[in-house]
Order: structure tokens, then sequence, then C-alpha cells
């Protein structure tokens, strides 16, 4: 091909401008360039924000098309502007998801070069531009490279957005902590030190805590949990006596078998605490999450059954999503769960999700 | 009466506390690879040290310290298998591949087997 090929993935950033000035300028130095503007979509769009959010997303994309196009009238050389949407119809957990939604896209326009605007910010909780472009790094093909910004950036790494119902929260929690640590909740003394402790971790720590304001949901989930937290008790206790039972057998019949499963659960926090919590049960252990599909090593048949049966998954959908939840099909019953020798194996309803096969 | 019925439960606890940590190490020993051996030694272990705990909440009685004992064992239930978890990926990474049934490799030959591939 003859011209050059740059990506950049956008985001809503203040560095905006100045990257695309940059990208333009050091692409059109070599001749002919093209300059593909990506956006690649967060996890937990609701779906009710989706309209707001696509139409931001659509005029973020014109406004730097725009921009691009005025920076390429002082050069000779043609710049041709292409923009496009990525990971709508996954769900991208983590750096790496991200990073390997944007390399595919790279490789599959065969781009030389990925610029990062100095704030690029997928969207993931967290500010995560350098562990993304280690990420980046592991795939051949395209060099890697942050854009300088004009003006010095204070790097403000781990820290996001903060309202002011996030901080009530962390305040109301470390509150009770406080309160719980101190040894007499109703003296005075205690009440004015935990307010005040209270109030320093609650602005302090504000930016780091929590992504997502709490809605009228919490509650009803915090109440859940506590049917939930017996449950998963009791759920541990059984399988340790099984587990305790094959490990002291003088035969040790264990059968252990990597699997893989994709559970109906939706959303960073929901599939924390099912992994966690197949971990915490004895007989299953996560050793992967990509994406919406899990790796787990089971050790004896039962609890093989028991993963995918999907007790575990029913219970968390109905924490977080309410009884109705609960009803979807076990994991077997939808297709979505399997034996795999090895864990680089593509999984049999891979499709577009993923994956070490390409 | 009802002191020697709470003497009891604490011994019991006890007890069955480091009836599971015993498998627990028991199985650290036992197990064929990385993988079973990451089960073992953070998920058994977490209802060994819940019974133990269990144990001391109810030797200190209804006080502030045995409030700190749950929250203890709440630490531990999310520390724990986040540490199985490390372990395993981290195997998973060095591309260790689990031992199933029918083969007879040792864990050292495992490892040989995935510094060898790269």
């Amino acid at each position: 091909m003859s011209d050059n090929r740059v990506l950049v993935p956008l985001s809503a950033s203040s560095t905006n401008r100045q990257t695309i000035e940059y990208v333009v300028r050091t692409a059109l130095e070599g001749g002919p360039a093209t300059l593909r503007l990506v956006y690649v979509h967060p996890p937990e769009i609701q779906a009710d924000d989706q309209t707001a959010r696509g139409q931001a997303v659509d005029d973020l994309l014109k406004r730097a098309s725009v921009w691009a196009e005025e920076d390429s009238k002082q050069f000779e050389a043609t710049l041709t502007v292409e923009t496009a949407q990525l990971g709508m119809d996954k769900y991208l957990f983590s750096p790496s998801d991200i990073a390997e939604t944007i390399a595919r896209d790279a490789i599959e326009t065969d781009t030389d070069r990925v610029v990062f605007d100095p704030r690029y910010d997928p969207g993931i909780g967290a500010p995560l531009l350098r562990p993304l472009e280690y990420e980046l790094t592991r795939f051949d093909g395209f060099t890697v490279e942050e854009a300088p910004s004009g003006r010095q950036t204070r790097r403000t790494p781990f820290l996001a957005r903060t309202s002011l119902p996030q901080i009530g929260a962390i305040f109301v929690i470390s509150f009770a902590f406080y309160q719980i640590l101190a040894a007499d909740p109703t003296y005075w003394f205690e009440i004015v030190t935990g307010v005040v402790s209270a109030a320093i971790v609650a602005i302090g720590l504000s930016q780091v805590t929590f992504t997502r304001n709490p809605t009228w949901q919490t509650p009803a989930r915090l109440v859940r949990h506590t049917i939930y937290i017996p449950y998963l008790l009791k759920e541990i206790i059984k399988s340790n006596i099984l587990v305790a039972a094959v490990i002291l057998h003088p035969k040790l019949p264990i059968e252990p078998r990597m699997t893989r499963v994709r559970p109906a659960v939706w959303g960073s926090l929901p599939m924390t605490a099912l992994a966690n919590s197949i971990t915490l049960t004895p007989g299953t252990l996560t050793v992967r999450i990509d994406g919406r599909t899990l790796t787990v090593h089971t050790l004896v048949p039962a609890a093989r059954e028991g993963l995918f049966a999907g007790d575990l998954e029913r219970a968390i959908r109905f924490v977080f999503y309410g009884r109705d939840a609960a009803k979807i099909t076990s994991p077997e019953d939808r297709g979505e769960a399997e034996l795999i020798d090895s864990t680089d194996e593509p999984s049999s309803w891979e499709g577009d999700d993923g994956g070490a096969d390409k | 009466m009802i002191e020697t019925v709470r003497t009891v439960a604490i011994v019991g606890f006890i007890l069955v506390g480091l009836f599971f940590t015993l498998v627990s190490a028991a199985g650290v020993i036992r197990l064929p690879d990385v993988y079973s051996r990451a089960h073992t030694a953070s998920q058994a272990d977490t209802l060994g040290a819940g019974f133990a705990l269990a144990g001391v909440a109810l030797a200190l009685g209804f006080t502030t310290t045995s409030f700190k004992t749950v929250l203890l064992l709440f630490f531990i239930f999310i520390t724990n298998p986040t540490a199985a978890h490390a372990i395993a990926r981290a195997a998973d990474e060095e591309g260790i591949k689990p031992w199933t049934t029918d083969d007879d490799r040792t864990d050292a030959d495992l490892y040989e087997e995935a510094m060898t591939d790269e």
C-alpha cells in the first residue's frame, strides 16, 4: 500500500485537539495518509442511556474528523479520514480486552501506527493508558506511541470522576467501620473522631473507590446479599467436605479438567463476585476471565457438574438483577460450558467474542 | 451447664478448623500439579480459618472484639480466592498444562515442558 495508515483511539479528553494535530502532521510528512479514528465502547452500557451515549460518540468522532481535515489543508499530500466504533457487541473487561480489540482492528485495516492521546481513557473505571500500551506491544504489525501533548499535562493516574452520592456512600461505610472497631460506639468522643476520619477517607479516596453512583437498586442488592452469603457458606461447607473426602481417600480419586463457561452475568462487579464465589467453593478455581468467558479448573466431577448446572451463577443473578433473572437456564443447557484440553483452544461459541484464535 | 456447652462448642469449632487445615496441608502434598494444589492451599484453608475464628468469637462472647473476628473472616473470604486465582493465572501464563488423569508427569516435568516450549 502506498499511503500510510494511522489508527487513533479516541475518548472524551481535553487533549484530543493537540493529538489530532500531531498525528496529521507526522502522518502527512511522509506522503498521503489515511487516518482512522476509532471509539472503543466501554462496558456496562445500560440500555436506557445507549442513545444518549451513541449521540455523544458520533459528535466526538465527527468533531475529530473536522479537525483532521482542517489540519491537513496546510500539507500537499491528501488525507483520508475514516471513523469506526468498536466493541459495541462485546463485553470489554480489562486493558487486555481493549488492547485486543484495537489490535484486531489495526491488523484488519492494515495499519502501521497506533497513536494514543496522552489522556486516553477507555472508560473501564480508571485511566489505564500504561497497561493498555503494554498489552498492545504483544501484537506485531504496527507501532504504538503516545502523542506528545502541547502543554505539560499533569498525569493523574487512577483518578476518576467522583460525585456527592459516592462521597456520601464512602462516608457512611467508613463511619460504620470505625464504629465497629471503636470500643464503645455510644461515647461522644468516638462519634466525633469517627466523623472526622470518615470525612477524610471519603474526600481523599472518593476518586478511587466507586466508578458509578449508588442507585435505588443498591439497598435491594445489599438485602439480597444477606440471603446470598448463608447460601454461599452452605455451598462452601458442602463442597469442602466433598473435596476433603477426596484428598483423604487413599486412592486420591481426582479427575482434574480445565473447563470453560460463559455465564449469563454482565458487568464487572457481578462478574467479580461470581468468579470469586467459584474460586471460594472448593473443587473449582477461576484461572482466567476473558470478556464474559471464564476459564475454570475443576478438581472432581461433582464440582464440575455443579459449575455446569450454574447454581452459583443463578444466585449471583438473583443478587444483582432480582428474582426474575434467576430463571435463565443453566450454562450447560445454553451450550455455554465445555471441557478443554488447553487454555489456548478457541471456545466452541467463539464467534467474535475474543480468544486466542484468529 | 451453659458454660460447659459453650466450652464444648468452642473446642468443637477449633477441632473442625484444625481438621480442615490439616486436610489442606495434606492436599498440598498429595495433589499432582500447581492448579490442583492452588485449590486446596487456599480453599480448604478458608474453612479451617473460618471455624477457628468462629471458635474465637464464641470464646470472646458478645463483645466488640468478636465483631472484629467476623470482619477478619470477611477479609479472608475476599483475599483467599484472589490469591488462588493469582497463582493459577500465573501458572497459565507460564504455559503450564494442567495434569489430567491419563498422564503421569510430575510437577518438575510440567515445568520443564513449559520452559522448553518457548
